[in-house]
């Protein structure tokens, strides 16, 4: 992407507001409290596009909570793709053996990514392991992977915002919007 | 815990369709199992139980039982491919299926940052079913990675036929790709044959 990104411009609809954001949000954050009370809970966030999900949702939960970040390679990346194998980019910091996970992604479309972390921290023997996504686009879904924890089902759109980018800009937007097409059709 | 053991020497089918080897290397990538159009389905039947019509779909991921079928024609061209599917999914009710049509495999390559590559390989641009007919001359420009010579020969055409239905030239090549060849011996062997015919003048078409 060689064109100067505009937040506003390039924004063709917002799909969900700040203020559903925030409302799906403590919603979650009451509903991992209940389920999770007296139990020792890790949250794994998948950097990069996770983190603003991340930072609101840690603090809408009211029981004791660990947090951990990973990253992980995307296929197509300069970095990794002469290796051919997706790569752990940054792993945990502490153990999570015995302990209740609950991995916090962005968004869920394909479910590669997720399907590869999930069969890495299962090998690290948590106690518990469970998914929670802001977003669900099961249009794209290719590897199917149980969600105990969803936030909005969208359609099939290029979505950006909210920690979610397009050429790495885009993720400050305090909304989810629609990318307009023009944008990553012109080749300019 | 190694997710990624084997990957490496698992031995390179020869895909029909320049995106499907594309696929192939996406799922390698997740470290998700895969075999190349592993089973066959029969989907029609004349009075005496003889099989009209088979159903191969591209990949089956172990791990997960579940079929992918991928098919990068245009939407107008896909009728055929989905009453294949609407049939096998009659017939075989337990067999998870699901079917990427060129509009999904676009915006998977989209996803990774490919949308060159995905307007290579979709259409009638990425179509590469042996060819009936030899082509009139030398293949121009590089060989996409993961594609056959043969298929790189072809004519752009609407591939329609399933395994079963293919030539028989193509099934035995098929089984030699299957023994031991490295992916990036296959690949380097495919070019340099490329190379090879391209300065002769004219590559010979495998059916």
């Amino acid at each position: 992407m060689t064109r100067r990104p505009d937040l506003t411009a390039d924004v063709s609809e917002v799909l969900l507001s700040e203020e559903q954001i925030q409302a799906k949000v403590l919603e979650l954050g009451r509903r991992i409290s209940d389920d999770f009370a007296g139990r020792e809970l890790t949250l794994v966030s998948v950097l990069k596009g996770s983190l603003p999900f991340m930072a609101d949702l840690m603090r809408s939960i009211t029981i004791p909570v660990q947090i951990d970040l990973m990253e992980v390679s995307s296929y197509g990346g300069t970095a990794t793709e002469s290796s051919g194998l997706v790569r752990i980019l940054k792993d945990l910091s502490s153990s999570i053996d015995g302990r209740h996970v609950l991995i916090v992604e962005d968004i869920i479309d394909t479910g590669l990514t997720l399907n590869y972390l999930v069969r890495y921290l299962r090998g690290k023997n948590p106690a518990s392991l469970q998914i929670c996504t802001l977003l669900d686009k099961p249009a794209r879904r290719l590897v199917e992977i149980a969600i105990d924890y969803r936030g909005f089902e969208i359609p099939d759109q290029f979505v950006i915002g909210y920690g979610l980018d397009y050429g790495e800009a885009y993720r400050n937007l305090r909304f989810v919007g629609v990318l307009r097409p023009e944008v990553y059709t012109d080749p300019d | 815990m190694d997710l990624d053991a084997d990957l490496d020497i698992r031995p390179a089918p020869g895909f029909a369709h320049a995106s499907e080897a594309e696929l192939a290397r996406i799922l390698d990538f997740y470290a998700v199992a895969w075999e190349y159009e592993p089973r066959t389905f029969p989907i029609l039947f004349d009075r005496s139980g003889t099989v009209l019509e088979s159903f191969s779909p591209d990949f089956y991921l172990p791990e997960l039982d579940v079929y992918l079928e991928l098919t990068t024609l245009k939407q107008r061209l896909v009728r055929k491919k989905n009453r294949k599917l609407r049939r096998l999914r009659e017939l075989y009710p337990d067999v998870r299926i699901k079917l990427l049509y060129a509009r999904d495999f676009r915006a998977l390559l989209f996803k990774y940052g490919k949308l060159a590559l995905a307007d290579a390989l979709t259409g009638a641009d990425g179509q590469t079913t042996p060819p009936k007919v030899r082509p009139p001359g030398p293949i121009a420009g590089p060989l996409p990675v993961g594609m056959t010579l043969a298929a790189a020969a072809a004519e752009p055409g609407d591939r329609t036929t399933d395994r079963v239905a293919r030539d028989p030239s193509h099934r035995a090549d098929h089984g030699r790709r299957r023994a031991r060849r490295t992916r990036s011996e296959a690949r380097a062997r495919a070019a340099s044959r490329l190379a090879t015919a391209a300065e002769s003048g004219g590559v010979e078409a495998s059916a």
